[in-house]
């Protein structure tokens, strides 16, 4: 009999779940989320339903798909403007379904992330990324820029880091010029228009109103160095950007 | 077996009135400990952890035939998830779903009518099962056309639906002997009586360790002490092993002892090479599905085919 290839033994490796020790709870809780075979059937599912809900009842129309990068190893990243729940709903579904598990809104981990029923919808059918709006913020941003180095993602940010009261678009915060600054990844600005009169924050339930999302052509800021002045000078790029988008 | 027949039956009323007599004396003493001043710790969270799982299993029990099938299949596949997860056979979608396929397809057979002999349950088909399903996950590379990694993976699959899936579905099919209250409850409650022996008996007497690279807190005293008890409790248990010789009884008894031990020191061996403590956190005070079910997945198929020698699964009535 002969020997056995040298190193032949330490091909098996198990690569056993980083969050093995957690409850279900608590997995869903951390970021990254490793890979369940239940959470992206649901995830599909509730996919399927909210894209019809948004085609039936708020007539959901887009313009200037052709901007969205097609490559599917491509990452990128949209910003737009936020004004009610159905925001981030309406930008998946601008996307192909086989990129859904590849999406992420991000979404404030203050409000999302502390309550079970919110909770088990932002991670499971959102797919979100839990967003510190606090002094964790750094922590949260350099999880962005760590999505946005692995190909294929697709994180969806409202630098406005909150629901906008009268539908009118705020001031852009200077995070998504941190995330993006010195890094080829392609921003593409997006206008979403109806979703405040569709569900005002505050509203129990959505109106039957028309919903339109516009893509802007993206922009990329790879000259850009990684200090504070240019991250607010991207950031009202950007801003400027998104209030163009027709 | 139905809720009807549970009510009539004097094995599963007895069974369930000890079994939630124990519950509350033991809730008792851990609150009589806790008025003495004296911190019972991990006995506290593990008695939480019981207090679910008892009223879980003699809920699946009283329900009947196919809710136990249903249970005993959902057991299966949150085990095979947590086997999956522990070895990182999860990020093949592949062939984790080749062995999720091979769980369903035991609590299937168990539930289904034999088509030849015309009684609950197709035995044949059960037996056969592994030949089919370790088949079909042979198949999985071979239809992906893919090499890298495929013996592991092929590897863990195959352990894992034959530990997890098939062995452990053995309790899924004793369900359709018509002695099925008698086989389920002595089985399950000598099992988890053998751990707790073991448990007891080796902070008593253990002194020398019975393996200490795998498991290094079982003794030698606890493993017999735990034999003992279960050789003594099939007699103890005698109405619900009818038709058992004495000779019998004590060879189940030591199906259990012997076998519990063992079905504990494979989850450690898995656990140990895999380098993890526990393997989930699903049950509160006790780890995962299969740190709780590991004695069970081993001697259940052993007492199955005990039984179905010395009197038959379907004994001639």
């Amino acid at each position: 009999m002969s020997e056995p290839a040298k190193g032949r033994s330490s091909r098996w490796s198990y690569a056993t779940a980083p969050d093995l020790d957690r409850t279900l709870v608590q997995r869903l809780e951390c970021f990254p989320r490793q890979p369940d075979m239940l959470v992206y059937g649901f995830r599909c599912v509730a996919a399927v339903l909210l894209r019809g809900w948004l085609k039936v009842y708020h007539r959901l129309t887009f313009r200037g798909l052709e901007h969205l990068p097609r490559d599917p190893q491509q990452s990128f990243v949209l910003v737009a403007n936020h004004q009610s729940h159905l925001d981030a709903p309406a930008l998946l579904a601008a996307l192909p379904m086989r990129r859904l598990h590849q999406v992420f809104p991000a979404a404030a981990r203050d409000y999302f992330f502390t309550e079970l029923p919110r909770m088990v919808f932002a991670a499971v059918v959102v797919n979100a990324l839990p967003f510190s709006r606090d002094v964790a913020g750094a922590q949260s941003l350099r999880a962005c820029r760590a999505l946005l180095r692995r190909p294929g993602n697709v994180l969806i940010l409202f630098p406005e880091g909150t629901r906008s009261r009268d539908g009118a678009m705020g001031a852009f915060q200077p995070g998504i010029g941190m995330v993006v600054a010195g890094t080829e990844v392609p921003v593409v600005p997006c206008r979403i228009e109806g979703a405040h009169r569709a569900w005002p924050k505050g509203a129990w339930w959505p109106r039957p109103r028309k919903l339109t999302v516009c893509f802007g052509a993206p922009l990329s800021f790879a000259a850009r160095g990684r200090g504070k002045e240019a991250a607010f000078a991207i950031s009202a790029e950007l801003e400027a950007a998104v209030r163009e988008c027709q | 077996m139905n809720w009807r027949a549970a009510l009539d039956s004097p094995v599963f009323v007895g069974f369930a009135l000890s079994l939630g007599g124990l519950l509350a004396v033991a809730g008792l003493v851990l609150l009589a400990l806790r008025a003495a001043g004296r911190d019972p710790g991990h006995a506290w969270q593990s008695y939480r952890g019981w207090l679910r799982m008892v009223p879980l299993f003699l809920g699946a029990v009283f329900l009947g035939r196919v809710a136990w099938i249903v249970f005993v299949a959902g057991v299966s596949l949150l085990g095979m998830k947590e086997f999956a997860r522990g070895t990182g056979l999860y990020r093949d979608w592949w062939m984790t779903g080749a062995a999720y396929f091979g769980v369903v397809a035991v609590a299937l057979v168990a539930a289904v009518q034999d088509p030849i002999l015309d009684r609950p349950g197709w035995l044949g088909m059960f037996l056969a099962l592994p030949a089919y399903v370790v088949a079909s996950i042979f198949v999985v590379p071979i239809l992906r056309d893919r090499c890298a990694g495929m013996l592991q993976a092929m590897a863990l699959a195959c352990i894992g639906f034959l530990y997890i899936g098939w062995m452990f579905g053995h309790l899924a099919f004793l369900a359709n002997s018509p002695h099925a209250y008698g086989y389920l409850l002595y089985l399950v409650v000598a099992v988890e009586a053998n751990d707790i022996a073991a448990y007891l008996t080796g902070k008593a007497f253990g002194r020398r360790k019975l393996r200490p690279t795998i498991s290094p807190n079982k003794t030698l005293g606890g493993a017999l002490g735990a034999c003992a008890v279960s050789m003594a409790l099939p007699f103890a248990c005698r109405a619900a092993l009818p038709h058992f010789t004495a000779p019998q009884l004590l060879l189940t008894g030591l199906i259990v002892g012997i076998g519990g031990q063992l079905g504990d020191l494979s989850i450690s061996v898995i656990k140990r090479d895999l380098g993890v403590k526990d393997l989930g956190a699903l049950i509160p005070g006790h780890g995962g599905v299969l740190d709780r079910i590991d004695s069970l997945i081993f001697v259940a198929p052993l007492f199955f085919h005990a039984t179905h020698w010395f009197v038959g699964i379907y004994p001639a009535a």
